[in-house]
């Protein structure tokens, strides 16, 4: 395979459903000028965590570590790796295409289930991560213990996909929140 | 095409399965070549899978599958490879379901497009938070219900007055019905005359009939130029003889050709329509948010997860968002489990504790139920005190805004005063929040109510009907030679004094509020700090002009419209404020638990309105002197009249739905039909809750049957290293 970003057909065109031109607009911003010629450039992590929709957000290196193709599992994205980003964070995503991709963001130690850690490492993002904004260590106890009691269906002590899923389905605005435009 | 089929690539795993698509693995070591995090795609499936479905299925199957894009292309590469074989019938059905969701989706995109205000309430949203949000949409809501409303009015009652008003063929008049129906009163009279010897007592009567037409209501003598002004504030002069007030309509029957308008009849019915729409507009706003919320459970079960999975809005950008998202968060899990640690405290008291804590707490609430009963008797008072003062002054416009400012004092004083006693109360933090609430809305209702009561009063001489004063027209018709524009007046006031207050408080307090804090650094301004947005009062304040308006739509046709341009205004005056005087917001509020709490106070004012009008058109005489009613006994009374005039089997047909014959049988089968709901929803709760406890069971299932292979394959490994030795040696 290997077809480069301006020789996809059109008829592929709809699985993309995002906006192509300002999704390569924006990626070639970003590519060094020494790799310009290169049919698929690789952008290193660096770059793309400069893009503003990015900057902010807590979880930004695990995203890109969850889109990229690496063999060195050092996040850069090419242009497809890129794509697929947009489109697993468009609108017309589906729920289980969202929650799937959340799952492997929180999965901090890539493991295939969310344990205490996983956990801990999620809450500290959610609250922020400096010493005043973070969860005492007994109220973090007790938040994960109860997020294991309310979502660990197995009681195994990790929150496998499914389960994730479960809680996923619950909530209605996940869909709307679990989003990136650009 | 090639399928990368290599075991150590585990970013292109791609797993020939054999029709299964999830494989029981150990958790410890997945085995080698299944890339357990990416899904599997089964490339072989039976023929009977493949028979079933049509080509719209399966392509929809790909998109929802979280795979690589590349992975995705060779999919679809082999699918196109297999023709399926669907029947025409089912093809065109697909492709009229798929065409229908394609309308249906333009058309909420359409719908949400003409809504106002819809980017702003988006930003507020991302600056501020859902809480403040879900109040600025239950604003938007309301406009949307109040523009709609004034159309209706506008339509049916508003053009054809000032059509038939201005227009020459309007056949009967408008005063000379008035001595018409007098005529008519007096040749009946005259006949008694003749059949029985009061003489006097019946020209006396004819002579007092005439005082009840009497209605004044341009202004006397000189004005002053601020007059006017004291005027627009009051409804008085100038305006109350205006398409404003109930006065001003006519009980025109326009007749032309073929058609016929009866404007009295329009008027009632409008009326009513207005408040029956506003009703179903609630009532499916209320279904959208219960639906919600039942899906969520209540937000009380498995919220502590689905704020750690779902909290988190990704498309959040900037340093200051995202910091205030985190300070939200962080506020409503440490909240969370606050009210957690003080329940296991509260269950672990000794039962002294408990019966001292409970003795308290009914002692402080009497203390409450006190002070309201303190703030309604004032409201009693300052009612009765202004219907008495009425003139051209300042101080009697001071007079007869009294009861608006004591209803507005009253509702800034008792709540902050219950609000200081509910820290002794020690609820839990959302119990106070909702107590507040309570107390607040009961105090605003019931104000309404008090002043609604001391009008009955004073205008139907307290249902006495034989006092001196009322005992000609059936009202008290020296004092209100008009009630029903009186009314429509009092509300009017209530509203403009809203809006007043409103604009005032922001420029006098909040303005001059941040700018003391921002600038001077004394203790007292840092401990004050800067205002927070404080979202059920400000909701409070919404519903209850809401419900003003409701009461008055009778009497005032024009308060929707005036209502719009006040909320409108409200709008940007709180979204300024919110923006330039307010930090953000500490406290996060449940939206979605509060937002059917809003629905229902909205619910209980537009009870209290409808209670108002069915009472008003039903059992006080209209004014002689003025309105479209008045030559009636009752409003309600053109309803009959009009019906008589039908043909005779439309009269039969909705005789027989009002009669007993009808009604009794309608009752019984709607009970059926409330039993037959209410045994389908438990029945479907039961299910629920069964699926549950499987869903649970499954998963010790398989936590049992992994052990199980733990310990076969741990005995069978000793046997074979036991066996292996014994054959070594």
């Amino acid at each position: 395979m290997g077809t480069t970003a301006s020789q996809l057909p059109k008829d592929l065109l709809s699985e993309y459903q995002v906006k192509r031109s300002l999704a390569h607009k924006r990626f070639t911003e970003l590519v060094a000028k020494e790799d310009r010629n290169n049919p698929s450039p690789r952008v290193p992590m660096s770059k793309i965590l400069t893009l503003p929709e990015l900057k902010s957000n807590p979880f930004r290196k695990r995203i890109c570590h969850v889109f990229s193709t690496s063999e060195n599992k050092d996040g850069s994205l090419t242009f497809e790796d890129f794509l697929d980003l947009l489109s697993a964070f468009s609108d017309s995503a589906t729920l289980e295409i969202k929650s799937h991709y959340a799952f492997r963001i929180f999965d901090f130690d890539d493991d295939g289930t969310l344990d205490r850690g996983d956990l801990e490492k999620l809450v500290n993002c959610l609250t922020g991560e400096t010493d005043d904004t973070r969860l005492t260590p007994e109220e973090m106890r007790q938040l994960i213990n109860n997020i294991l009691e309310e979502s660990d269906i197995d009681k195994d002590g990790t929150v496998n996909l499914s389960e994730f899923q479960h809680v996923i389905s619950r909530s209605p605005d996940f869909v709307s929140s679990f989003k990136i435009v650009l | 095409m090639e399928m990368n089929g290599s075991p150590q690539n585990s970013a292109v795993g791609v797993q020939i399965s054999n029709g299964s698509h999830e494989s029981l693995s150990l958790r410890e070591r997945p085995s080698a070549g299944v890339d357990q995090r990416v899904p599997q795609y089964n490339w072989n499936p039976s023929p009977a899978e493949v028979g079933g479905e049509s080509s719209a299925d399966k392509l929809q199957d790909l998109k929802t599958l979280p795979m690589r894009m590349a992975l995705k292309k060779a999919i679809r590469q082999v699918r196109q490879m297999k023709v399926p074989v669907v029947s025409s019938l089912e093809s065109w059905k697909k492709s009229k379901t798929k065409a229908a969701k394609r309308f249906l989706k333009v058309a909420g995109e359409a719908m949400a497009y003409a809504v106002p205000w819809r980017r702003t309430i988006h930003q507020i949203g991302g600056h501020f938070g859902g809480g403040v949000q879900s109040y600025f949409l239950f604003l938007q809501f309301l406009v949307v219900l109040n523009l709609l409303s004034s159309l209706l009015m506008a339509g049916f009652v508003l053009t054809p007055s000032i059509v038939f008003r201005s227009s020459s063929f309007v056949n009967s008049s408008d005063a000379q019905n008035v001595t018409g129906k007098t005529s008519s009163r007096i040749v009946t009279v005259i006949v008694e005359f003749l059949t029985s010897d009061v003489h006097l007592l019946v020209l006396r009567f004819l002579v007092d009939q005439q005082e009840c037409t009497v209605y004044s209501h341009s202004p006397q003598g000189l004005i002053f130029f601020y007059q006017y002004f004291l005027d627009l504030l009051s409804g008085t002069g100038f305006m109350e003889y205006s398409y404003l007030f109930y006065g001003y309509y006519n009980n025109t029957m326009g007749v032309s050709m073929e058609f016929s308008y009866n404007i009295p009849l329009a008027y009632l019915l409008t009326a009513a329509f207005y408040l029956i729409f506003c009703l179903i507009c609630i009532i499916i706003r209320m279904g959208a948010v219960v639906r919600i919320v039942v899906k969520t459970g209540g937000g009380a079960v498995g919220s502590y997860s689905r704020q750690a999975f779902t909290g988190w809005d990704f498309g959040l950008q900037g340093d200051r968002a995202v910091k205030l998202k985190q300070n939200n968060i962080r506020y409503q899990l440490q909240m969370d489990l606050e009210e957690e640690r003080i329940k296991q405290h509260a269950a672990s008291l000794t039962l002294a504790q408990t019966v001292g804590l409970y003795a308290k707490r009914v002692f402080l609430n009497l203390i409450v139920l006190g002070l309201i009963g303190l703030a309604f008797y004032a409201i009693f008072k300052a009612a009765q005190f202004s219907q008495t003062r009425s003139g051209g002054t300042f101080v009697d416009l001071l007079v007869e805004y009294l009861p608006s400012m004591v209803i507005t004092a009253a509702n800034f004083v008792v709540p902050f005063l219950c609000d200081q006693i509910a820290l002794l109360e020690r609820y839990s933090p959302s119990t106070t929040v909702i107590l507040a609430l309570l107390r607040a809305v009961f105090l605003r209702l019931a104000s309404l109510v008090v002043l609604l009561f001391t009008l009955w009063s004073g205008i139907t001489c307290s249902g006495d009907l034989e006092n001196t004063d009322c005992s000609i027209c059936k009202y008290n018709h020296k004092q209100y030679p008009c009630w029903e524009t009186h009314i429509g007046q009092e509300m009017y006031k209530l509203a403009i004094f809203d809006f007043i207050t409103v604009v005032v408080v922001m420029v006098l307090v909040e303005f001059p509020r941040r700018i003391i804090v921002d600038n001077c650094s004394c203790k007292l301004a840092q401990f004050v700090g800067r205002q927070e947005f404080v979202i059920p009062q400000n909701v409070l304040g919404l519903v209850y002009g809401q419900t003003v308006v409701w009461i008055g739509a009778l009497f005032c046709p024009l308060l929707p419209f005036v209502n719009i341009i006040k909320f409108i205004i409200i709008f940007y005056c709180r979204k300024l404020t919110l923006f330039q005087n307010c930090r953000p917001a500490v406290r996060t509020f449940r939206s979605n638990s509060s937002k059917i709490f809003f629905l229902i106070v909205l619910l209980l004012g537009w009870i209290l309105a409808s209670l108002t009008l069915i009472y008003s058109a039903a059992k006080i005489h209209p004014s002689m002197g003025c309105g479209p009613f008045r030559s009636l006994l009752v409003m309600w009374d053109v309803v009959p009249q009009t019906l008589h005039t039908l043909s005779d089997s439309a009269k039969e047909f909705l005789f027989y739905i009002g009669s007993q014959a009808f009604a009794i049988p309608l009752f019984i089968f709607l009970c059926v039909l409330l039993c037959y709901i209410a045994a389908l929803a438990s029945v479907y709760g039961k299910t629920v809750s069964l699926l549950r406890t499987q869903l649970k069971m499954e998963g010790r299932d398989k936590q049992f049957l992994v052990k199980r292979i733990e310990e076969l394959s741990s005995v069978r490994r000793r046997k074979t290293e036991g066996w292996n030795e014994y054959h070594e040696h």
